[in-house]
């Protein structure tokens, strides 16, 4: 039971790096390979999830040295967000069972399923660090495995979408490197809750004042906060769609948790006031909602419109940590959360009508949801979801924000909330329209058929986990709501 | 005057990240802003290596004759993995390169978005 914390990081890199091996005389091992191990990562993630429900907060020092000193992994009510990740991991790797036969070139396949598995492992690692080092190397274990990703499928935009997002991913992992070392050479400590505490003693301001800019900076580029979400929008939508999926829902929370985990070391500074960049935040937040929302309605091609969309509801998550009041906060976090669920059923759901259909604009898609009914209702979930109606798991989040808007005495930033949540419904009502009441412009979309069951399975599964969401909302609601108690008590 | 003299080298630390940075932004050759990348890497590479260094420390290693103020051997450790992680960047943003010359044909940004 000790070691679950170290073995959830540990069991998908571990099986990831023999992955190849498995794959080499038998390629079709390598998907049963994934999904065992995507199915023991859920496992060991709900066991550690108990642990925290029970006992709350724990750590682990690895190696048995002790922090400050050793590296220390911490499963906090932050770090929750793993089920989420294991969640989605765990129906992504289903689903690329058939959908790489088709997308990814054989010779790449068992590389495919070893980076995906290196970039959950990279996830888990970064929602449970405890320390600035093993921060930035979980964010780069997941960053690289990323842009590999995205060129997996092959194709001239993919190759070119990668690169443009290597180079915006590796300059903002520098800017946190940086800010990394300033804070090392400042406290001569890396280790979270005691840079914290040591920061109060430094003199120094201006170090200080770089090392905040860069994180942030960083941060927010891995977030795609606008307007550094140029990369985005091309990288999500040429990669494979489990890809897309994966990116959408689980690697731009990056930039937010890391986020949420940096800020609160300078929340202890006497001399620091942190109001002006949480103002800053909140309206980049405010703005991203209605840019992205916009940029979204103007799209033609599917998996780009959900791209812009992931833009707007990382616009929500950061207005939720800009605003700063309890419940702002309790709402952007519940939102990484069903946002990811949401966003990984879109682009699942889009994936396999894409796949199945061989189209990928809405135009060339017209009367789709007439010839994959149980895709089409899954994705009509996912939509009722984003676009926030109660009963689904994306009401919670926005309620939660609204009610904070309005807490901190800021009707503009809720007005911009609900104008966001409208344009999402218009751009929404364009994807039903066309699937369902439009007629085809092409005929062989009546010949379509409903995706097989591999695929249908795991995005029926979280289709369906969003529409119920809202019902069981109160065990992420009370977790959110104490990781915000944390951001806001500073540390 | 003394004080900022002794942390001339902290200022060079900044001006080469400015210039990778430029250099990423500026040029349209993908090679040159793999370059300008590594000349970042470099720079933040660097200061965190110097921000181990003591005012006549020896090498932090325990043996007869050795004496304190050791240099502080975090700092290069840490490098070592930022190292690992730059160099596998640099492939396989390398590849990438290969792959958009095989299939658009050039590596000059400007020339792609017409590609595009």
């Amino acid at each position: 039971m000790e070691h679950l914390l170290p073995l959830a990081a540990a069991l998908p890199l571990v099986a990831a790096a023999l992955l190849p091996a498995v794959a080499w005389r038998r390629p079709d091992a390598a998907w049963g390979w994934a999904v065992a191990v995507g199915a023991g990562l859920l496992g060991i993630v709900g066991l550690l999830l108990r642990r925290l429900l029970q006992d709350g907060p724990f750590s682990y020092a690895v190696g048995g040295w002790a922090p400050p000193w050793g590296i220390e992994l911490r499963f906090d009510a932050l770090s929750a967000f793993s089920l989420g990740i294991a969640l989605v991991g765990v129906a992504v790797l289903v689903f690329s069972g058939r959908y790489a036969q088709a997308a990814v070139p054989p010779q790449r396949r068992a590389w495919y399923y070893s980076l995906l598995l290196v970039n959950l492992g990279g996830l888990v690692g970064f929602a449970c660090a405890a320390d600035l080092f093993n921060l930035f190397v979980c964010m780069e274990l997941v960053s690289v495995s990323s842009y590999a990703l995205v060129a997996a499928g092959g194709g001239r935009i993919a190759a070119l979408a990668a690169f443009k997002y290597l180079v915006a991913g590796a300059v903002s992992s520098l800017l946190v490197l940086f800010a990394v070392g300033i804070l090392h050479a400042l406290t001569g400590s890396l280790n979270m809750a005691d840079v914290a505490l040591r920061l109060a003693d430094v003199e120094a301001r201006g170090p200080v004042l770089l090392a905040l800019g860069a994180l942030t900076a960083g941060f927010m580029v891995k977030a795609a906060l606008f307007p550094l979400h140029l990369w985005l929008p091309d990288a999500h939508a040429s990669a494979p769609s489990p890809v897309s999926a994966v990116l959408s829902a689980l690697v731009v929370k990056l930039g937010v948790l890391g986020l949420a985990r940096v800020l609160p070391l300078f929340a202890g500074l006497d001399w620091l006031v942190l109001a002006p960049l949480h103002e800053g935040l909140a309206w980049l937040g405010a703005i991203a909602i209605v840019a992205g929302a916009l940029a979204a309605l103007l799209q033609e091609d599917l998996k780009l419109m959900l791209a812009y969309s992931t833009v707007s509801n990382i616009g929500y998550i950061v207005l939720g940590l800009g605003l700063a009041t309890p419940l702002a906060m309790t709402g952007g976090l519940v939102h990484v959360f069903y946002h990811a669920l949401i966003k990984a059923t879109l682009f699942l759901a889009a994936g396999a009508i894409i796949h199945q259909a061989g189209f990928r604009t809405l135009r060339d898609l017209r009367g789709v949801g007439r010839a994959m009914p149980w895709t089409g209702v899954a994705l009509s979930l996912g939509v009722l979801a984003i676009v926030g109606l109660p009963p689904t798991a994306g009401f919670l989040g926005k309620w939660y924000l609204l009610l904070g808007a309005l807490e901190a005495g800021r009707p503009g930033f809720a007005v911009a909330l609900l104008a966001g949540a409208l344009l999402i419904f218009v751009y929404y009502l364009r994807i039903l329209n066309a699937f369902y009441f439009r007629a085809p412009l092409r005929e062989q979309i009546l010949a379509v058929r409903e995706a097989p069951l591999s695929m249908l399975l795991p995005v029926m599964a979280l289709a369906l986990l969003c529409l119920l969401g809202g019902l069981f909302g109160s065990g992420p609601v009370a977790l959110a709501a104490l990781a915000a108690a944390r951001l806001a008590g500073g540390g | 005057m003394d004080g900022g003299w002794q942390h001339l080298d902290y200022f060079a630390f900044v001006a080469l990240f400015c210039i990778g940075l430029y250099v990423v932004l500026a040029k349209s050759n993908l090679v040159k802003k793999l370059l300008g990348l590594n000349i970042m890497e470099t720079s933040v590479f660097a200061f965190i290596v110097t921000s181990g260094m003591v005012d006549g420390g020896t090498a932090p290693v325990v043996g007869p004759g050795i004496d304190a103020p050791f240099a502080s051997p975090l700092p290069h450790a840490l490098i070592l993995t930022g190292i690992v992680v730059a160099v596998s960047i640099t492939a396989l943003a390398l590849a990438l390169i290969v792959e958009i010359k095989r299939q658009c044909g050039t590596i000059e940004a400007d020339e792609l978005k017409g590609a595009e």
